[in-house]
């Protein structure tokens, strides 16, 4: 099946033609939706095929399909696919999420009217170039995507572009997002200098590695990262994130949560044969994932925003990710075990199955209530049942709950980390920092969801549960959060599975059985550390948002009350950013309205004015006295003569 | 026969008074009259060489002093256009001062 992986992107891209070309008559029902589902659909079925394929040991690397792209010289660069085990986790969760996404989105867009046939179409076109980001088998291929997603990204962030602050939002999007692009793009000419490939067998062979100084390396390896930065809105360009929640609710899900703000985590993830060889941009990648992580989980501590909380969340996990690769980076160098990669990726799968459902559960809240803002909801639980139940499940399994998803995956990641600290004391530092998260976590999922469903209704509305084409998809995402982190027990488990795609990079991989696996977490007392502070975490939002009594007013006082302002104004990172964005590009303007003013058109008139002048004097010349001209012809003439006769006599120079 | 350099030192000092008068003179009318002894002067030159050329080579070569009665005809129509220009100059500006007239400026 492998060698149709191709075929993959085909599907939602044929999907994406035919809801953006075809008369609108013949698009049916809910203008487009169904040959999105369709579309989705085909892409799952052949995605399931092809990793049912790679579960059976098969993968393609290096030697798959490929065409030629350009020919430069004796160089030529080919486009190609490559699936490993790591592409087969991001093809589980792009086709899973997606196929959900777009089934939810005919019921939550139903309202939208004329705009959906483009809200599908560019949907489609994004589920499409995801997929293609997934399989490329070259950097450039894979840059070239990558651009792609952020352009569906920027147009659904902006879907509803006649708000303001929607179409601000897209513009910061993809602005912030190319700060990262030009930086993967530079390492990626770093690499083509030294190597003069692109395609990732040559690049990660050993040929390929030795080629490239080790200086070079690290500061290649960074600046791909920092593409990573960017995409997966890790600090600090994490502040497009929470303003891209603009968008309508399903593309916060699939895109900014599920999908593409994964894609910083894959590019690391398979940048990791060069990554390995320069083990201080793998210390700076944990370190940005560990900060990111602790400070995104901070302000979604005071965020009212129930979609902003989520963002915040996901900027957070993200983190986590980021952070598990770093420290899973050191663990392959040193330790000959993948075990934080393979952490790393069983995150980003569990992430996105929870995380979706949580905000598809957040957009259905919306759909019922008609706002975002959590200090007006309440009560909820009684009437929507089924969204009150599935985002409870995603809370706790976010939360890190035994035994649902979220404890398995960030106990690995927490492991991982803490383990790395044998080779570096910073990764103590950043386990402490990631064990704070998991209790700021728990606390805020069950803050949004106290605020949300419990309670009385603080304001006037009817809420009404969503239509069946939304909550069964919720149900189906509430099941995988529940289930996917069983992953780590079924076959080889998930970490064997995972490790597999970087087997080469260290020696001693070896098998566990699943009751090893057990043994291996719950006879760790950290393990029971993390557990604790989840617990503790969410029996203080309950404490806080449920029962009743509690005076919330201590944290507008005093130090507390320093410390919320901070928060809600987002450690005034975004307000850095605009103030610093204004002064440096007003200042900027003002040098460039100087040059302009001064230099371009100085030189304009400059030589407007010489030639003036000039002429001004010149013409006096012409004084219409006859006499004058002809003293003139005479003493040129007689000039002439003496050169002539004198000077150079016989026409010599 | 009085030797060439008389003829030509004759010529050019008849060229150079024409020259200081058309240079110098205000008067437009003395200045067409002095445009008429520099134009005299060329005449003698051709005249002077041709007489020269017959007697040197032994032959009889008139063609010099031909042209010489053509520039002396279009010398004189060349006066009276310029008189007549001069007239309707004096019409309309009541003077014939070259140095008044200098309308063709900038």
């Amino acid at each position: 099946m492998l060698e149709y992986a191709w075929m993959i992107p085909v599907f939602p891209f044929v999907a994406f033609l035919l809801i953006s070309l075809l008369p609108k008559r013949t698009l049916s029902w809910e203008d487009g939706a169904g040959y999105a589902i369709g579309g989705a659909a085909g892409a799952l079925v052949l995605s399931v095929l092809v990793i049912g394929d790679v579960l059976a040991g098969n993968t393609m690397v290096g030697d798959g399909p490929k065409f030629n792209w350009l020919v430069i010289a004796n160089i030529e660069v080919t486009f190609g696919i490559w699936v490993d085990q790591l592409t087969a986790v991001m093809l589980l969760v792009v086709a899973v999420v997606g196929t959900l996404v777009v089934i939810y989105s005919g019921g939550y867009m139903h309202e939208e009217g004329a705009g959906r046939r483009r809200y599908y179409a560019e949907i489609m076109l994004f589920i499409s170039v995801m997929y293609g980001l997934v399989i490329s088998d070259n950097y450039l291929q894979m840059f070239i995507f990558w651009e792609l997603v952020g352009l569906c990204s920027y147009l659904l962030i902006g879907f509803w572009y006649e708000k303001p602050s929607a179409a601000s939002a897209a513009k910061r999007a993809f602005i912030v997002t190319r700060v990262g692009d030009i930086m993967f793009m530079a390492g990626i000419i770093i690499l083509f200098k030294y190597v003069g490939a692109l395609d990732f067998a040559h690049l990660f062979g050993e040929e390929g590695v030795a080629a490239v100084p080790n200086d070079m390396m690290i500061l290649a390896t960074a600046l791909i990262f920092g593409g990573a930065i960017g995409k997966s809105a890790q600090f600090p360009l994490h502040e497009w994130l929470p303003d891209a929640m603009e968008g309508p609710t399903t593309v916060s899900a699939l895109i900014h949560a599920a999908t593409m703000v994964k894609a910083g985590v894959y590019l690391t993830a398979r940048s990791y044969p060069l990554l390995v060889q320069a083990p201080e941009t793998l210390l700076f990648v944990a370190a940005i994932g560990g900060v990111t992580a602790l400070i995104a989980a901070t302000v979604a501590l005071v965020a009212t925003d129930i979609k902003r909380v989520l963002a915040y969340s996901t900027i957070s996990q993200l983190g986590y990710m980021t952070l598990a690769l770093g420290a899973g980076g050191y663990l392959v160098v040193y330790a000959d075990t993948a075990g934080g990669y393979s952490a790393a990726l069983f995150h980003l799968m569990n992430h996105a199955f929870f995380k979706a459902l949580l905000f598809l559960c957040a957009g259905s809240v919306i759909h019922a209530v008609g706002t975002n803002d959590m200090r007006l909801m309440g009560g909820l639980g009684k009437k929507m049942r089924i969204t009150s139940l599935t985002m409870l499940v995603g809370a706790i399994a976010i939360a890190g709950v035994p035994p649902f998803s979220g404890f398995w995956s960030k106990d690995e990641v927490l492991a991982a980390v803490y383990s790395a600290g044998e080779f570096d004391s910073l990764f103590f530092l950043l386990w402490a920092m990631g064990i704070a998260t998991a209790f700021m976590t728990a606390f805020y999922m069950f803050r949004m969801w106290f605020m949300t469903f419990a309670g009385e209704p603080r304001s006037d509305y009817h809420a009404h549960e969503s239509p069946k084409l939304m909550t069964v998809p919720l149900m189906i995402l509430a099941v995988l959060a529940m289930s996917s982190g069983f992953a780590l027990f079924v076959g080889d488990g998930f970490g064997y599975f995972a490790g597999e795609s970087v087997a080469e990079l260290f020696g001693g991989h070896h098998h566990e059985s699943a009751a090893d696996i057990l043994a291996h977490i719950f006879g760790d007392p950290l393990t029971y550390v993390s557990l604790i502070l989840a617990t503790m975490g969410i029996l203080l939002a309950y404490k806080i948002y449920y029962l009743p009594g509690f005076d919330r007013s201590v944290f507008a006082r005093g130090v507390a009350g320093k410390l919320q302002r901070a928060l809600e104004n987002r450690w005034y990172i975004s307000q850095f950013y605009d103030d610093f964005a204004v002064k440096v590009v007003y200042a900027l303007s003002l040098v460039a309205d100087a040059f302009d003013r001064y230099v371009i058109d100085g030189m304009v008139n400059g030589f407007a004015f010489l030639g003036a002048r000039s002429g001004g004097l010149l013409r006096r010349a012409q004084s219409g006295n006859v006499q004058r001209y002809a003293v003139i012809i005479v003493v040129g003439l007689c000039l002439l003569l003496i050169f002539m006769l004198y000077v150079a006599p016989g026409g010599r120079w | 026969m009085i030797p060439i350099e008389y003829w030509l030192i004759f010529s050019s000092l008849l060229f150079c008074i024409g020259a200081y008068g058309v240079l110098t003179r205000k008067n437009a009318i003395v200045v067409l009259m002095c445009i008429e002894i520099m134009l005299n002067s060329a005449n003698i030159n051709l005249v002077m060489f041709s007489s020269y050329h017959s007697v040197l080579h032994g032959v009889v070569d008139p063609s010099g002093q031909v042209f010489t009665l053509f520039s002396i005809a279009i010398a004189a129509a060349e006066v009276a256009v310029g008189l007549a220009i001069l007239l309707s100059v004096y019409r309309r500006y009541q003077t014939i001062e070259v140095d008044k007239i200098n309308i063709l400026r900038w």
